[in-house]
């Protein structure tokens, strides 16, 4: 279900999605500790079973424990931030009514594949973050994420020697694969990488304010399997049961 | 939104509402998990609609009949949590309950049932789902058996047979409560074990569903 617009007063809701230990709760960390003093922040995060990765967050000590909320997503993690948004939707209005006025709520998916991607409903914006460790043929392989999102992070290139990858190659067949659209090649011991990216979220912040932002939808999932073997693809505008 | 109640049921009734539901299994993994033998699961949904469905779908009726009535629905909640003992069997109600209420207002804005939702910003499950039905003009019947569907589905979705096998106990649960009015009458029967095995499994570490 869509949103009402995003008012003035509403936060931009930015999604991090992503597959497994690519870098989404360090990201969110590096964020909150880069902007956490300018701007009044808030974080949900998304998993299986546990609440992991809020704890991560909280022990990081980047952002107030009160600010970051866990969701339990169930089996299908891909559904809690696409197909039924409900207790994502809610988990955001809760942080921004707990803390209003807040600038910026991000939301962290649930480690999931290459096609999981956010509703728009959910978020005004996404950040899809692959790692070199991945391996330099997962841009190539693509996605939604990998192609619409209105950021791809190529994370981790301090690693890249020791994989054996080419991160500036990586971070150029992104651009090739995006129609222009943004990439990162991002490094915690980079500090220009880190830069790039939080001028990015100030100046889609900005956006979002002025109402020049648009989201966009980056695409339904593609088929996939689950591992009880069973395939299925996902309708426009269905939600689904596993 | 004016729909036939027949047509409003049926979307009420499907798994794919957008109300956060498919992080629970209506307590067979917490059975499983809890030592319930697989072949067992037809009995457990029998328990089910002996117990917790009594109270959920009687829950639900009695809210239906508070929002056409103009009465609040503060005693129906409060009669509900005295019929369900464990904090996390609440939790998991309300968790999807949040969702239902989030829908029910964007489906009816302003209708009774949106006003009476207004007011209470955590409701369980079938206190927002009696709403709901009241919103979508089902008859009591019709509310008690969308709540004992709703959690014969979920529990049975890879064995439809076991549902069309509980029809019986099904329709016998429905009968039970479809004429209630009273947040009192409400029926209490206990399930120690089932509600056990549920509030365990939040602590599980290696389970997928939340309920």
């Amino acid at each position: 279900m869509p949103d009402a617009g995003p008012s003035p007063t509403r936060a931009l809701r930015l999604g991090v999605a992503g597959p497994v230990g690519t870098g989404k709760s360090s990201l969110i960390g590096m964020l909150c500790r880069e902007l956490g003093d300018t701007l009044e922040l808030g974080v949900v995060t998304n998993d299986i079973y546990t609440d992991e990765d809020a704890r991560m967050l909280r022990a990081a000590g980047v952002l107030d424990p009160a600010r970051i909320r866990a969701v339990e997503t169930g089996a299908c993690p891909h559904t809690a931030i696409r197909d039924d948004v409900s207790a994502n939707l809610l988990a955001v209005e809760d942080l921004e009514a707990d803390f209003a006025p807040l600038d910026l709520v991000l939301v962290e998916s649930g480690g999931d594949n290459l096609t999981a991607t956010f509703s728009p409903a959910l978020v005004d914006a996404q950040v899809f973050v692959l790692d070199v460790a991945g391996g330099g043929d997962v841009v190539r392989k693509g996605g939604p994420g990998i192609s619409r999102a209105d950021l791809l992070v190529v994370n981790k290139t301090d690693l890249a020697p020791h994989v054996g990858v080419d991160a500036g190659l990586m971070a150029r067949q992104g651009r090739e694969a995006r129609d222009g659209r943004p990439v990162i090649a991002l490094s915690r011991t980079d500090r220009a990488s880190v830069t790039a990216l939080t001028s990015w979220v100030l100046g889609l912040l900005e956006e979002h304010r002025t109402g020049v932002h648009s989201p966009v939808d980056p695409g339904p999932m593609a088929p996939h399997s689950h591992a009880d073997g069973t395939s299925h693809t996902h309708g426009g505008t269905g939600a689904h049961e596993h | 939104m004016v729909a036939h109640p027949e047509l409003a049921a049926m979307v009420l009734a499907d798994g794919r509402l957008p109300v956060g539901g498919h992080t629970q299994s209506s307590g067979l993994e917490p059975a499983l998990l809890g030592g319930l033998a697989e072949g067992d699961a037809p009995a457990l949904l029998r328990t089910r609609l002996r117990t917790v469905v009594r109270v959920e779908a009687g829950t639900a009726v009695v809210a239906r009949h508070h929002v056409l009535a103009g009465l609040p629905l503060g005693d129906v909640q409060a009669a509900w949590a005295a019929r369900t003992p464990s904090e996390v069997s609440r939790a998991a109600s309300v968790a999807v309950g949040r969702g239902q209420r989030r829908l029910a207002l964007r489906l009816w804005p302003g209708s009774a049932a949106g006003s009476a939702l207004e007011e209470l910003p955590a409701p369980a499950r079938p206190v927002a789902v009696g709403a709901m039905a009241a919103a979508a003009g089902l008859d009591p019947a019709g509310t008690a058996r969308l709540v004992a569907y709703d959690d014969a589905q979920t529990l049975s979705a890879d064995a439809t047979i076991w549902l069309l096998d509980a029809a019986p106990d099904l329709e016998e649960a429905v009968a039970a409560v479809a004429h209630l009015t009273e947040p009192r009458a409400i029926p209490a029967p206990a399930a120690p074990l089932l509600e056990q095995w549920q509030h365990h499994h939040p602590t599980h570490p290696r389970r997928l569903f939340s309920a």
